[in-house]
């Protein structure tokens, strides 16, 4: 696979401690596109061996107006499905640009490892250090021991590593869209953590036309009258969710984006710094990053004020747990404060509606979408790499844009039928 | 005529990063680009755009513009992040002076933080 690509595939085996590698070959792009779906047929290929697969869509980390996203595909053992969790903020494009466009990782290790990718080489390391350390210390231990800030985790706190069914996998310091209790697979082969750094380049076969196209679409996007909405409360509010603005608004210190995402989907919320400081603070940890609405407006709901439920939602990240699942049991459980919720973590149990009854992660289903043409919507997101929430704003967006693109970027001819049949079968299960 | 960049608009969403690496190597790669978004402070959310000009290096700061120019001693006590690029080794902005359009971060930039001036 000559473009929008690194060519190659990497393939972990936990067990032994070896690393293969295969070329990402164009007849698999033909059939199967990208993201989602070749994570998928990877799942397939190697399903005896229990295997969780990294990706990135076709278009992920290119000009392509929300082309920020990739996949982890698994079987969730809340669900028993084979799901996708989203990859979002900027772990996605390290993912692309890392020198591996899929990676496959097979088997359990018997001791804590890490798996570092980077500059198309990917290393087992030894995670004995890391194991017992929360999210965020594994993140700076990580970065420090490379000298990268940059660099993207994929790590699960003290729930993965417990076995905690409700486990997520976590984004540095932040809370992911896994629903699917992935953490819980991660503990079970004991891999702390995936380091990923994206420094790789990518051409383009046509590129003037590819990117002429993309500064097109961009301008029809910004058209359209979803953009200018900043921050994860107005995006849910447009949705259709309770419109929380003015709930976390005393303590809004800035909107971000998830890479190249016109629409930014996070807002960063300090906790023990003055929102309105422009300057750098000296405090270590003056805040959380939202990124998932769901558990905020269960809080909000229940009577928290938004700093408690937004330090809930930094434990919870802490501790590595899906937040939208612990809101749902604190509501159940009547654990209303965060002293209650924080005491509970390490004993909650039950069954949450949050992992949600499709493939997709119910993190990007905000307002209550149409069934059935979202989960069409999705799984065109996820194949190609567009932020799934930011392709619900964007209509301009159309699949036939996104082949047309695909296309122009590969040199091969990717067709309706084909984004059909893929389509059918992510979703099948 | 120069670049404009208004940090607290900003989003980080790199965009203005990648268009730059295209124009310096026709394909998509970050390595290049005279444009960045500062992102390394993620837990303070500390978050800046760095510019290489001819003479100067720029830095948006979200609480002003800071310019530093190349060759001239820098603060001692100043300490740089372990994860900044070498943005004094790459080419200086050229406002995509081969394109008619103008910048290619301007374009591509989804909240109109970048501007001329």
């Amino acid at each position: 696979m000559e473009y929008l690509a690194s060519d190659k595939i990497g393939i972990v085996d936990l067990g032994t401690g070896e690393i293969a590698e295969e070329e990402l070959d164009d007849d698999l792009v033909l059939e199967k596109i990208g993201g989602a779906g070749i994570t998928k047929a990877l799942y397939d290929r190697f399903a005896d061996e229990d295997p969780i697969v990294l990706g990135t869509g076709l278009l992920t980390g290119s000009l392509v107006p929300g082309s920020a996203l990739g996949v982890i595909t698994a079987r969730s053992p809340l669900t028993g499905k084979v799901s996708h969790v989203p990859l979002n903020l900027d772990a996605g494009i390290e993912l692309k640009y890392s020198g591996f466009d899929y990676i496959v990782i097979k088997g359990a290790s018997d001791k804590p490892v890490y798996l570092w990718v980077h500059d198309g080489i990917a290393d087992l390391n030894d995670a004995d250090d890391l194991w017992g350390k929360d999210t965020w210390a594994a993140t700076d231990d990580i970065r420090d021991l490379m000298g990268d800030d940059l660099i993207q985790i994929l790590g699960i706190g003290e729930a993965g590593e417990k076995g905690a069914e409700l486990a997520q996998i976590c984004i540095n310091y932040w809370q992911s869209g896994d629903r699917f209790g992935f953490g819980t697979l991660f503990g079970k082969k004991k891999l702390k953590l995936v380091a990923i750094r994206g420094m790789g380049l990518l051409e383009i076969a046509e590129p003037e036309d590819f990117v002429e196209d993309c500064a097109g679409l961009l301008s029809a996007v910004r058209s359209g009258s979803n953009i200018g909405k900043k921050g994860i409360a107005a995006v849910a509010a447009t949705l259709g969710e309770e419109d929380i603005e003015d709930w976390l608004k005393p303590l809004t210190h800035k909107q971000m984006a998830c890479f190249n995402t016109p629409v930014p989907t996070n807002t960063f919320v300090f906790l023990d710094e003055d929102p309105a400081r422009l300057e750098e603070t000296p405090v270590q940890e003056p805040g959380f990053l939202l990124t998932d609405i769901h558990p905020l407006l269960i809080f909000k709901k229940m009577g928290m004020g938004a700093a408690d439920a937004c330090s809930a939602l930094k434990a919870c990240a802490k501790y590595g747990i899906d937040a939208a699942a612990v809101a749902e049991l604190s509501e159940k459980g009547n654990l209303s404060t965060l002293e209650a919720i924080q005491n509970a973590l390490p004993d909650l149990k039950g069954a949450a509606s949050s992992s949600g009854d499709t493939v997709f992660s119910q993190w990007a289903g905000i307002g209550n979408p149409e069934k059935d043409e979202w989960l069409r919507r999705q799984a065109v997101a996820y194949i190609f790499g567009i932020h799934p929430v930011f392709i619900r704003m964007a209509p301009e967006l159309t699949e036939e844009k996104l082949l047309d693109l695909a296309s122009l970027g590969t040199d091969l001819e990717l067709t309706a039928e084909t984004l059909d049949e893929v389509v059918a079968d992510i979703i099948k299960e | 005529m120069g670049l404009k960049i208004d940090a607290l608009t900003c989003t980080a969403c790199m965009a203005c990063e990648l268009a730059c690496g295209y124009h310096r190597d026709d394909a998509f790669a970050l390595l290049s680009s005279c444009i960045m978004p500062y992102r390394a402070k993620e837990r303070q959310n500390y978050v800046g755009v760095m510019l290489k000009e001819e003479d100067s290096l720029i830095a948006a700061r979200p609480e002003g513009l800071e310019i530093n120019r190349i060759g001239e001693e820098q603060d001692p006590d100043k300490e740089a992040d372990a994860s900044a690029k070498p943005m004094l080794l790459r080419e200086a902005c050229d406002l995509c002076e081969d394109i008619d359009e103008g910048p290619l971060c301007i374009r591509f930039c989804p909240v109109n933080a970048i501007s001329m001036e």
